[in-house]
């Protein structure tokens, strides 16, 4: 919940202050809520995970240790996300509507493209929070298990950037549906994306196969319409010590980036045409 | 007033210490009837759980979401769990590579799972070129040649084909994959001169003490360094063996019989510095005593030795 003293007990002047600084106050908050929310408890559960991992995984795996403490610490790390994005992003908008702060904010000089941007940076500070931690951990495991310096832990960096890419389109997602849809529905529509992102190559080939251009046309566009998800899988290579091409990680980066901005950009639109007054 | 609130904190407790030592007591019932259930279930047949995977490894990679590896590391400690509950059962000593009486049916799908949901994990592969040629040797080549197109630079799948070549007694086969691995840049120059040893003396021992030298260098698995291990001590042991019977035909020909037994033949044993115990008995590679064969002009390895016969 925003707390609204935040937006109205600035001085005048501050009022009148850019509009990124109201974005900056309403994904601060937002930030505070997820925490206050004991959003990063997952942390917990995740550290003891890798520590079990850590210990426990040299007996099973043949020699395979180092590779499967990054493999369980990165796919741990999307799976923590995804569940992070899907049911705390379905709940950003709907949360302030229920408790009716949302009246409040709105009666000040607050855009609705502010409060959603605000929103979605706030629960992507979180994100980029847990997976830095994350990321933290599996290299501490990786130095414990290597008695010493690991080369995967260099590679393993790009890993987490493209996960937390995928998380940050999640996000982007869950917000959209949100803005005009039950949170139980927005999580299930959001789920769906995640596992339909990981299809799309099938999805490309369906369009392929087709014989009726209708049905081709329908799947060509669903391909480019959904993200493309299996272009942030970079997991498995990871534990292999590659690293993404540094053209592959700018076009991913750009994509994302231009993605969240479309999808934000209609999450506006949407939640624009909603009455608050 | 006061009473009241006395009264009603001691409900409290009360109820509080009834509740808990509910908990407490159905916890242990669950895991008395867990047990006294585990205890009076039908042993199962180990060959009866070998069920057909549900997914092929292109279904599983598809339906795995990004999580590929972690799905690959999961059937790849099935793959070592199966083998090692197998071995495990086994009545006696077996080694990596001779596994066949073991009926490990599932291991193909298995490692073939494991390799399709992460192609670049070589391991699996690696573990198929050791253990699945005496299960299914069409499986076995299959697989290290799929290691082989997914990673074409990986030297050491070529070793791993050609190790499967040599043990089907095809030492050109053998040959020509060393030498292609050997042009890989970073292939060491061993590579090569396997080539040339596989086209001169493919069916040595020495060629066989190369092969499960270089194997027992260059593998992190513990398991297959083992196998690697028992294999030298069985070229060294098949060596000595060897001698050993040529002294006791020596001896036989000299004295007109056999041995009694081995004290007899003490002064030759240590003339030509031959390890024996304080029975005289000379020992194997691994420190157990050899044993007469059907005859006191034989020898052979003790069956409490943990060199394979085979």
């Amino acid at each position: 919940m925003i707390e609204a003293s935040s937006l109205t007990q600035q001085p005048v002047a501050e009022n009148r202050a850019s509009w990124s600084w109201r974005i900056a106050a309403i994904a601060r908050n937002a930030f505070r809520e997820a925490v206050r929310d004991r959003v990063l408890y997952n942390l917990v559960l995740f550290v003891l995970l890798l520590t079990a991992a850590a210990i426990f995984i040299g007996e099973l795996s043949g020699g395979q240790e180092r590779k499967i403490i990054v493999d369980l610490g990165l796919s741990a790390m999307l799976l923590f996300g995804v569940f992070i994005a899907i049911f705390v992003g379905v709940g950003l908008v709907y949360k302030e509507i229920e408790r009716r702060t949302i009246y409040a904010i709105f009666s000040k000089p607050v855009g609705r493209g502010e409060f959603l941007v605000g929103k979605y940076l706030g629960l992507c500070l979180t994100l980029l929070v847990n997976v830095v931690v994350m990321g933290l951990g599996v290299s501490i495991a990786l130095l414990y298990v290597s008695h010493g310096w690991d080369p995967l832990i260099p590679t393993l960096w790009p890993a987490v950037l493209l996960i937390y890419l995928e998380l940050m389109i999640l996000t982007g997602v869950a917000l959209l549906f949100s803005s005009f849809s039950s949170p139980a529905l927005s999580a299930l529509l959001t789920f769906f994306v995640f596992l339909i992102g990981h299809f799309s190559a099938d999805l490309k080939n369906l369009a392929n196969s087709m014989n009726s251009t209708g049905a081709r046309w329908l799947f060509g566009v669903l391909y480019y319409l959904l993200p493309n998800l299996a272009n942030y899988s970079f997991i498995a290579p990871a534990a292999h010590g590659r690293a993404p091409e540094p053209g592959f990680l700018l076009a991913s980066v750009l994509y994302a980036i231009v993605y969240i901005t479309v999808i934000l950009g209609v999450a506006t639109l949407v939640f624009s045409k909603r009455n608050f007054k | 007033m006061i009473q009241s609130a006395a009264t009603n904190s001691n409900n409290e407790r009360t109820k509080t210490i009834g509740l808990s030592m509910v908990v407490v007591l159905g916890i242990v019932a669950t895991v008395m009837l867990a047990r006294w259930i585990d205890a009076r279930r039908p042993p199962v047949n180990p060959n009866a759980v070998d069920e057909s995977l549900y997914l092929s490894g292109k279904t599983a990679r598809r339906l795995s979401l990004g999580f590929n590896g972690l799905a690959a590391d999961w059937y790849w400690m099935r793959s070592l769990q199966y083998v090692g509950g197998k071995v495990i059962n086994a009545p006696d000593n077996v080694v990596l590579d001779n596994l066949n009486q073991l009926n490990l049916k599932l291991l193909p799908s298995l490692l073939d799972t494991a390799t399709t949901l992460d192609p670049q994990f070589l391991d699996p592969y690696e573990y198929a070129a050791i253990v699945l040629p005496a299960v299914d040797i069409d499986q076995a080549i299959r697989l290290t040649k799929k290691g082989i197109e997914a990673n074409p630079q990986a030297w050491r799948l070529y070793q791993h084909l050609g190790y499967i070549y040599w043990q089907q007694h095809d030492y050109q086969a053998a040959g020509d994959t060393y030498g292609r691995g050997a042009q890989i840049p970073g292939a060491p120059n061993w590579m090569e001169a396997m080539k040339a040893r596989m086209a001169a003396e493919g069916g040595s021992r020495s060629t066989a003490r190369e092969i499960y030298g270089r194997m027992f260098e260059q593998s992190t698995d513990a398991k297959i360094k083992d196998m690697a291990r028992l294999r030298l001590m069985q070229l060294d042991a098949l060596d000595q063996i060897d001698g050993l019977q040529k002294i006791l035909v020596a001896y036989q020909s000299r004295i007109g019989r056999c041995p009694a037994n081995w004290k007899e033949v003490e002064p030759i044993f240590k003339a030509v510095r031959i390890r024996f115990d304080a029975s005289v008995t000379p020992l194997d590679p691994s420190g157990t005593p050899y044993e007469f064969g059907k005859t006191h002009c034989e020898v052979q390895l003790s069956p409490k030795s943990e060199i394979p016969v085979r």
